[in-house]
């Protein structure tokens, strides 16, 4: 080889010739062998089972499937790569056994709910309310109406009081840092433990046996504002937390008052996650059923004063409707379950959709 | 506070034949020791910082330096466990005075700090003009202002076209003059900076040491820096912080630059200088 370098043009055709690969993909046949054996054999074992025994199928998938998968792996993983292989088969393996198999328990839950739910669902059924309507009365008639704007009502009173609090609350802690913030995270944990049922009692007790509040949308909110209040807390504290202190010192070095640090830089760098605090929050409250049973009662009429009267709201109109031996009622507390789910759901899409745009 | 109050004290022809070493002090430090909960970090510091002179601090890790210099401009007392003793004189007045608002210190004495810190919810525009917002100091013309700390900082013709862009989109150099920009807009007299370039790349170090250099002619510089070879390029002044085992952080020798590297007359200084220790 001289030290010149010459151009040689018959390397540059082959060079333009190389296409993409991925040498770390090719296998040898034994590998390919020992994959397939692994497979098949469990899936045959499982297939001749369910048609040659009666022992019902999910049983088979829990007691038989899942552990022989796991044995195979194993050996599979052995005889391609030794013994040391071994664990990480059966930790692949036993992850991808959970993720299905909660996603099994999930999609069915989601699965019913949206077979028996959309038998119920019609346009008079999302915008009529339940007045003149008897559990008897045949689907087609009346609808949740009432009770979609009642949830709207008592989450947006909660949510109104809550989440300015409990960001607040998350500044004291993480910014302020006063004395008493040990204390104060202990309350806030503490609280997020407090039964649904307590809230509610709280609030019948205190505001509405005193006269202070009527049965309402106003008093169902203050019980929801209880249950929220910790979860948002807790949930800005955490965002809170991962302002990195290079900001807020640096919005100090500039000579910016604790307040505008808080308020200019601080929040604003948590924006994404304060929002995500307020929708758990929400998410948290909007299916609890037994503080509206005590705070809200019910009302088959369309109530928009949230302070004179009793109000229904789709858990209460749920609970209402499940236990009536009425198939058609059982089928209207499923629409409504399927309605409740959608509003969650058009909420975090919404709110992502606004926290992407930043 | 401001600049124009100088103006009869020196002119500006006078204050520039005068040599870094007999510039009038802007800032000094007397006797300042200073502690974490029991802890002596550092003990008896007495400095000079003269005016429109660029002062480096250097020493080994853990002497004290990055906590000295946030004693400037009142940060140490952030730290819940903080304590301190002497005195902090800018402009003659002590800093730490009971009638003393820490907000203004702050505005008057900038700083820059080890890792690139821009405000990430805002534009490049807004993070320059972020400290006038967060001071609530009010001064006309932004867009001038904008583009006079940017070219200052040596960041101008890069970001000149994507001024709304978001300031995350910068590289770790840019963020950093970006920084020193956002410090220019306060207008301080006194620019704290604590080791600048040490999580920057050459070509960015060299362009922010150009910066110092010119910023110098108008405002007093205080550098905390591991880099010697940085020392010796930007500083007139260096002090030179050791801490031993049984002894808290202190002040082995200052001078002139030139003398600290050239002719230092502690063995320690020479040791360290010359890459010995630390």
């Amino acid at each position: 080889m001289s030290a010149t370098i010459t151009f040689d043009d018959t390397t540059l055709p082959e060079l333009q010739q190389q296409k993409p690969e991925a040498p770390w993909g090719r296998r040898t046949s034994k590998f390919r062998t020992v994959v397939i054996l692994a497979v098949l054999i469990p899936a045959t074992v499982v297939t001749l089972l369910f048609w040659f025994s009666s022992i019902p199928g999910p049983v088979i998938m829990i007691a038989v499937y899942f552990p022989l998968q796991l044995v195979a792996s194993m050996i599979a993983a052995i005889a391609v790569r030794g013994t040391k292989a071994a664990a990480d088969a059966v930790i692949i393996v036993s992850a991808i056994g959970a993720t299905i198999f909660s996603m099994v328990v999930l999609i069915s839950v989601l699965w019913t709910i949206i077979t028996k739910g959309l038998q119920a669902l019609s346009g008079a059924f999302i915008f009529q309310n339940n007045e003149y309507i008897s559990p008897s009365t045949p689907l087609g008639y009346g609808g949740i109406g009432h009770a979609i704007l009642g949830t709207v009502l008592i989450v947006a009173i909660s949510a109104v009081i809550a989440v300015p609090l409990g960001v607040m609350t998350a500044v004291y802690i993480t910014e302020v840092r006063g004395r008493a913030v040990p204390y104060v995270r202990f309350f806030v944990q503490a609280m997020s433990g407090v039964p649904s049922v307590v809230a509610g009692l709280f609030i019948l007790t205190v505001f509405i046996l005193t006269g202070v509040l009527d049965n309402s949308a106003f008093a169902a909110g203050l019980a929801y504002a209880i249950l929220m209040l910790p979860t948002v807390a807790r949930t800005a504290e955490e965002v809170l937390k991962l302002v990195p202190d290079d900001l807020r010192t640096g919005a100090l070095a500039l000579g910016s008052t604790r307040a505008r640090v808080v308020l200019r830089v601080v929040i604003p760098a948590a924006k994404t996650g304060i929002i995500t605090a307020a929708i758990l929050g929400v998410a948290r409250v909007v299916g609890e059923t037994a503080p509206l049973l005590l705070t809200a009662l019910k009302n088959d009429k369309t109530v928009l004063n949230p302070f004179s009267e009793p109000i229904s709201a789709l858990p209460t109109y749920i609970f209402d409707n499940v236990a009536q031996p009425y198939p058609d009622a059982v089928l209207r507390a499923w629409g409504a379950a399927l309605t409740l789910m959608i509003i969650v759901a058009v909420l975090f899409t919404l709110t992502r959709f606004f926290s992407a745009k930043r | 506070m401001s600049t124009a109050e100088y103006e009869n004290v020196t002119t500006l022809e006078e204050e520039l034949s005068l040599t870094p070493d007999n510039r009038p002090v802007e800032m000094e430090t007397r006797d300042v020791s200073v502690w974490f909960g029991k802890r002596k970090v550092l003990e008896g510091v007495n400095i000079e910082f003269r005016r429109n002179s660029v002062t480096a601090l250097i020493g080994p890790s853990g002497c004290g330096k990055s906590t000295f210099i946030r004693t400037l401009n009142r940060l140490h007392e952030l730290i819940p466990s903080a304590a301190l003793a002497g005195s902090v004189l800018y402009e003659g007045n002590d800093i730490y005075a009971p009638e003393v608002d820490p907000v203004q210190i702050r505005l008057a004495i900038g700083m820059v700090f080890q890792k690139p810190n821009p405000f990430p919810s805002m534009t490049i525009r807004g993070n320059v003009l972020a400290g006038l917002k967060l001071s609530g100091m009010k001064r006309p013309n932004h867009d001038e202002i904008v583009e006079q700390t940017l070219t200052a900082a040596g960041l101008w013709n890069e970001v000149k076209d994507r001024l709304g862009a978001a300031a995350g989109e910068l590289s770790g150099g840019q963020a950093q003059r970006l920084v020193i920009a956002r410090s220019l807009a306060v207008q301080p007299t006194v620019l704290l900076m604590d080791e600048p370039c040490s999580a920057l790349d050459p070509g960015s170090t060299l362009k922010i040491e150009e910066t110092i250099r010119q910023l110098s002619k108008e405002i007093t510089i205080i550098i905390v820096t591991h880099n010697m070879q940085q020392a010796v390029r930007v500083a007139d002044q260096t002090a030179f912080f050791l801490a031993t085992d049984g002894q808290p952080g202190h002040v082995v020798e200052q001078g002139p630059t030139t003398e600290i590297f050239g002719n230092p007359q502690d063995q320690r200084t020479l040791d360290y200088v010359n890459g010995r220790f630390g």
